[in-house]
């Protein structure tokens, strides 16, 4: 089969503890080898960067709510028209691209891997049918179990067996990854006009609380060994106040750990989870309190929910959020309600520099990557396209190197986003290793991936990123425009050994795999019948459909890469 | 001749139609930002799609070229009829168009400067998105004069947009800004969502400003049916002639102008 060898390029692999070493990387049958015969084609990256392929660990780019978007927002879908090529499908949008766009676009960044980070069980059909469109990436996406009625049944109950069994069943039912949650029990709330403000609210019909929904799927999550933490969008986003919040949430999983080498518990885009004040007018940012929690505790790792200026179409699991900001911003509006699941919300929305609470945001995400001192418990994240869309990843990148371009963009921001954060006083630049670890190396470890992404050594996914970029020779303080534009188009990215960009354009478009966790073998017989008579139930009152039209079939799931839980 | 050209540095650019045309063309090359400079050798082979083929505006087009200039002295004629050529002066910025005939959908849309002036009728989303510069249609126009293209939140945003005849339904959807003067009649609900642009209609029309945020509708003919979403607010004197004064779209809390006699 095919081989290659990657010469002389500096190669930064933090998983094996590579710092800019010039080392040749072998590749065989999509796979990192020891060594390569004679007649493999060589690539020379001489004066390059070699990373990695980037993880994006939390994005959302397929699903029912990705249509919701594309379908209200017309004018989106005009940005960025690129008509097909020999090998391209045609291109279009910028903030709710098309599915051909996102791998085209990811792939460009030097991207290899995506993690969808909202699955309804209900919708997850239609996510994998996305999925199988978005070409070159791998794919995976994170099931959410919340707001389930289920989940709360079981927790009513106190039965952790019944719980965890129904995890491994909605994981197995929508072929996700892992437990996402968003909003606990809020969701819920939402259906009936309501929320709920604070991790002991009771939510009504189920008589739990936010803070037992967490705790016992956690609980689960780690019966069940699962490569990922839970992951947790949690209460009040984008409330000013809501620092409290999420520290109270963090505080439920303090000194706890799990079998396997990760935390316990992964906070989501942080940024929209720090704020201080108590309204608009007043509101701060508290991320150097957020920053030192993480930096004194171990339980958790955290990623940004970077802000980008300009369009954003923000979508989420979390309704009523939706609802206030589709109200603040008198902006169009969709609500879904997902039956048993919860619901979501899609809110076009604009980010301007000029508005103060826009321009706290963007120092705020920023704030929080340069203050939290372990890069290996951070992600670099825009919450595609909450914050902004991801194509912008280039430009985060490169603030986060250079003081002198986040003084040069200060500069032209609204002025309070230097009173009411302390990203002026953060002098910190992030060397090329730590910024490997924030979007490859360390959001591969986060998800339990580490064995075959994220890392150059052998055993590998041959998925790699080249860059125009000689750490040796540029002053990333000053010309942080160069690096800009080097990570806007990777010199090449390889993606399970094929050559799918070169020089920023694609040159081949191979389909990623689509992985997703299979937890049900160790589930006791007793607890996988109590679970299923509770969802024959759910099926016969509740549901608008049966139950053996609910899950999905091996045929939606045409590249599947099947992990198994338990296993580290 | 020559002498003079180069002395009054003017480029003015014949376009004949040549065939008559059925599926439509993309014309968003017809404008003087990319004839500006250009022989006519070079205007003929400008990019015209044509449904889902590439052709060049050779294939629809005589072209004749005199003088060469900057786009802000280039005028752009076009003698005849171009009823399925759409988009002609997207975007410009400078310079002038007329056109001896009737126009597809989109003339001027995002215009931001110059002029662009149908002798004929054109059809829908004249000068939508408009930024600048004017707009003069000497018969009729079709349907979302002015407006904002689907899912946008502006329609024009500056500029001046001026209909002799009548113009058919929606007439400034979501206009943002600039002035839009219908001086015939115009079809249902012109001025739905107005969020801060001035349209004066001095034929007839019926069910004005829906979803009024902002901005001004004065209607000097007849309004057939009011919608109730407003309030009256008095009497105002517009150019001299006073009319009855209401304020709304009130269900959305809007602060728009209705003047209506």
């Amino acid at each position: 089969m095919s081989e290659m060898i990657i010469k002389n390029g500096c190669v930064v692999d933090p998983l094996n503890k590579i710092d800019c070493e010039i080392k040749d990387i072998c590749i065989k049958d999509g796979k990192i080898v020891e060594s390569v015969g004679r007649n493999a084609t060589v690539i020379d990256a001489k004066g390059k960067l070699v990373y990695p392929g980037g993880f994006d660990m939390h994005t959302h780019i397929a699903g029912s709510k990705l249509n919701a978007g594309r379908m209200m927002r017309p004018e989106d879908s005009r940005l960025n028209v690129v008509a097909r090529t020999d090998i391209t499908r045609p291109q279009t949008g910028y903030t709710v691209p098309n599915t051909y766009s996102i791998g085209y676009n990811y792939a460009k960044l030097g991207y290899t891997t995506a993690f969808e980070a909202a699955i309804p069980i209900l919708k997850a059909r239609h996510t994998h049918e996305e999925f199988e469109e978005i070409p070159i990436i791998d794919k995976s996406g994170l099931t959410l179990f919340g707001n389930n009625w289920e989940v709360m049944d079981c927790i009513r109950e106190d039965n952790i067996d019944k719980l965890t069994a129904y995890v491994a069943w909605g994981l197995k039912a929508s072929r996700g990854y892992g437990v996402k949650i968003v909003n606990p029990g809020g969701v819920e709330e939402w259906g009936f006009g309501k929320n709920v403000h604070g991790i002991h609210d009771i939510v009504s019909n189920f008589d739990v609380t936010p803070a037992q929904i967490m705790t016992y799927l956690s609980e689960a999550n780690e019966r069940l060994n699962l490569p990922h933490a839970i992951h947790v969008h949690p209460n009040n986003l984008g409330h000013p106040g809501n620092y409290e919040t999420t520290l109270e949430t963090w505080d439920l999983f303090k000194g706890k750990t799990s079998k396997r080498d990760r935390p316990v518990f992964h906070s989501t885009h942080v940024m929209f989870h720090s704020f201080g004040g108590s309204n608009w007018g007043n509101v701060e940012s508290k991320i150097n309190v957020m920053a030192d929690y993480v930096n004194q505790n171990n339980h958790l790792s955290v990623d940004m929910g970077q802000l980008i200026f300009g369009s954003a179409t923000t979508m989420t699991g979390d309704g009523p959020v939706q609802y206030a900001n589709a109200r603040m911003f008198k902006a169009k509006w969709t609500n879904g309600d997902t039956e048993l699941e919860g619901g979501s919300g899609v809110v076009p929305l604009f980010y301007s520099a000029k508005v103060s609470a826009h321009a706290i945001m963007w120092a705020m995400g920023q704030e929080l990557a340069l203050r939290v001192k372990d890069p290996w418990r951070i992600a670099l994240t825009t919450d595609h396209p909450n914050g902004g869309p991801f194509v912008n990843y280039p430009e985060v990148m490169a603030l986060l190197m250079s003081s002198k371009k986040r003084e040069e963009a200060l500069a032209n921001v609204h002025k309070l986003a230097s009173e009411r954060t302390t990203l002026p006083e953060l002098d910190r630049e992030l060397t090329f290793s730590e910024l490997c670890i924030m979007t490859r190396a360390g959001t591969a470890r986060l998800m339990g991936l580490q064995e075959t992404k994220g890392h150059l050594g052998v055993g590998a996914d041959a998925d790699i990123a080249i860059y125009n970029i000689d750490p040796a020779k540029i002053d990333q303080h000053v010309e942080h425009e160069a690096i800009k534009k080097a990570f806007q188009k990777a010199a090449y990215t390889i993606k399970a050994g094929v050559i799918v960009v070169k020089a920023g354009e694609i040159t081949a478009t191979p389909m990623g795999k689509t992985i997703w966790v299979n937890a049900s073998e160790s589930i006791p017989a007793e607890a996988e019948v109590a679970m299923q008579k509770d969802m024959d139930k759910k099926f016969r009152n509740y549901y608008s459909l049966s139950k053996a039209n609910y899950m999905v079939q091996d045929e939606y799931l045409v590249h599947p890469h099947e992990i198994k839980a338990g296993g580290n | 001749m020559r002498l003079r050209q180069e002395v009054t540095e003017m480029q003015e650019v014949t376009l004949t139609p040549k065939i008559a045309v059925k599926i439509p063309v993309d014309g968003e090359n017809i404008k003087p930002d990319t004839f500006a400079g250009k022989s006519a050798a070079e205007i003929k082979a400008l990019d015209a799609w044509n449904g889902n083929t590439k052709m060049t505006l050779s294939d629809f087009f005589d072209v004749t070229v005199n003088g060469s200039a900057a786009p802000g002295e280039t005028k752009i004629i076009i003698e005849g009829n171009v009823t399925r050529i759409k988009r002609i002066g997207e975007g410009m910025t400078a310079g002038s168009i007329e056109i001896r005939g009737d126009v597809d959908m989109h003339v001027g849309n995002n215009m931001r400067g110059g002029s662009i002036v149908v002798k004929g009728y054109a059809d829908g989303w004249a000068g939508r998105e408009m930024k600048g510069g004017e707009l003069i249609i000497e018969g009729n126009a079709g349907h979302y004069v002015g407006s904002g293209y689907r899912g946008e939140s502006c329609g024009m945003r500056g500029g001046t947009i001026t209909v002799n005849g009548n113009a058919a339904d929606f007439v400034g959807e979501h206009l943002c800004g600039g002035i839009i003067t219908i001086k015939g009649n115009t079809g249902i609900m012109p001025g739905i969502s107005n969020n801060g642009g001035t349209i004066i209609i001095e034929g007839n029309t019926t069910m004005p400003g829906a979803e009024m945020q902002k901005g001004t509708i004065v209607i000097k003919g007849t309004v057939a049916e009011m919608i109730p979403v407003y309030r009256e607010a008095g009497v105002e004197e517009y150019e001299g002639v006073s009319y009855r004064k209401f304020t709304g779209d009130v269900v959305i809390g809007g602060k728009g102008v209705l003047l209506v006699k």
